[in-house]
């Protein structure tokens, strides 16, 4: 069995936690990490797996279903939609952004420069794409 | 009853263990597990173990021999509980959660729960029937005789399990299968430990025998009462000298029955005093 995806939340952030689990779990739904139909964890077990209150969680899953991406049925469980929406475009351009200044950090933590970390994003994109 | 109510007691300083919060640990996480749950399981086995010999010579009408065993059982499952209860709990400011639903099924051994499930229900209806048909002694205790009435002869047959023994044995077993409930809910519940480096480590193989270990302790807390049941009342059915078919019938198949709840009872000892030994089974379903 593949490992599950994990989900990370930094208490010293200054991004609530509610809003942290909100951006991974849109992403790996649009990213297709979830699946229509997939069940995510309990409301309980994920706040007892993070140390954080139920009702953190809770509104996570809230804003989850709100924007179509879940589906919760009381004593079913929450599960990713079948049709989940596709990302708006301001949202992935502030993913992308994440991910870049993500990335812009670790380069830095190595010692690279702004040519050798475009370099290496270009070396990684596929000659097709 | 009351010697059940002070027996019980007994098990307050388990129980309060397992509400008191997790204990420190410095040391890899899956060791740790193992030392912690393995040391209030056994904890709670010598504890139930000492409860269950006073309980046995307690009462000379048979009430303490007859509660020993749930006593015991009762004991091991809160120990089970207080060692989950142990395992630490996140903290730090990064912390991780698999993205997965973890289930009692995943970790309780499927035939032996179903087995225990079935030894459980046996023993219920059992205590049902004999409760209602029980009668007073000639010292007046409510259920502790089964009364006949063949015309020209009439009589009693003791003990029987009425209302006398099945109200402290229902207590008590009851009492232990709310604990053993409680019990899957923590080893289910409780986070995955974080190694130094800050992964996620997968510590199913605890979660199991633990699992393991409640059915166990469930097991025995059933069938030894069951196994003693059985037999008093298949001897009360018998001794009716005017019974109809449907009660020889009855009697016999309930000594033909304890053959399989002894080996049940095999089983749930070996699996409570060493519930490493089972197989590996399916990890949880990823979501």
């Amino acid at each position: 069995m593949s490992e599950p995806p994990t989900l990370r939340v930094d208490t010293q952030d200054p991004t609530p936690p509610y809003e942290q689990l909100r951006r991974q779990l849109v992403e790996l739904i649009h990213s297709g990490v979830l699946r229509p139909g997939d069940r995510l964890p309990p409301l309980r077990q994920l706040a007892g797996d993070l140390g954080l209150a139920v009702g953190t969680v809770a509104r996570t899953y809230r804003e989850l279903e709100t924007a179509g991406l879940v589906r919760s049925r009381r004593g079913g469980g929450t599960h990713v939609a079948d049709q989940a929406p596709a990302p708006r475009a301001d949202e992935r351009r502030q993913a992308l952004d994440r991910h870049a200044t993500a990335y812009l950090r670790q380069a830095r933590l190595l010692g690279a420069d702004r040519e050798a970390a475009l370099d290496a994003v270009r070396r990684a994109w596929p000659a097709d794409g | 009853m009351v010697v059940t109510v002070i027996l019980g007691l007994l098990l307050v300083p388990l129980l309060g263990v397992a509400l008191a919060g997790p204990s420190a640990a410095g040391e890899p996480a899956t060791d740790h597990i193992r030392r912690t749950t393995r040391r209030w399981r056994w904890a709670g086995l010598t504890l139930g173990a000492v409860i269950a010999a006073v309980a046995a010579g307690y009462d000379p009408l048979g009430r303490g021999i007859l509660l020993a065993a749930p006593l015991f059982g009762l004991c091991v499952l809160a120990g089970v509980v207080a060692g989950e209860s142990r395992v630490v709990r996140p903290t730090g400011t990064a912390r991780q959660a698999a993205l997965e639903t973890r289930q009692g099924r995943h970790y309780l051994p499927r035939r032996a729960f179903r087995a225990v499930l079935a030894a459980g229900a046996a023993l219920a209806a059992l205590l049902a029937a004999t409760t209602a048909a029980g009668s007073a002694d000639d010292l007046g205790r409510a259920g502790r005789v089964l009364a006949y009435d063949c015309g020209e002869i009439t009589g009693t047959h003791g003990p029987w399990v009425g209302s006398f023994y099945s109200l402290p044995l229902t207590l008590v077993v009851g009492l232990g299968v709310l604990i053993a409930a409680l019990a899957v809910h923590r080893l289910v519940g409780r986070p995955r430990p974080q190694a130094a480096a800050g992964d996620l480590v997968l510590d199913d193989a605890e979660r199991r025998r633990s699992a393991t270990a409640v059915t166990g302790a469930c097991g025995v807390l059933l069938t030894i009462p069951l196994i003693g049941v059985s037999l008093v009342t298949a001897a009360g059915l018998l001794a009716n000298p005017c019974r109809p078919q449907w009660c020889t019938a009855a009697a016999w198949l309930l000594l033909l029955l304890i053959p399989a709840w002894t080996v049940l009872l095999a089983w749930s000892a070996a699996a409570v005093l060493n519930p490493g030994a089972r197989a590996t089974r399916p990890a949880p379903v990823a979501a």
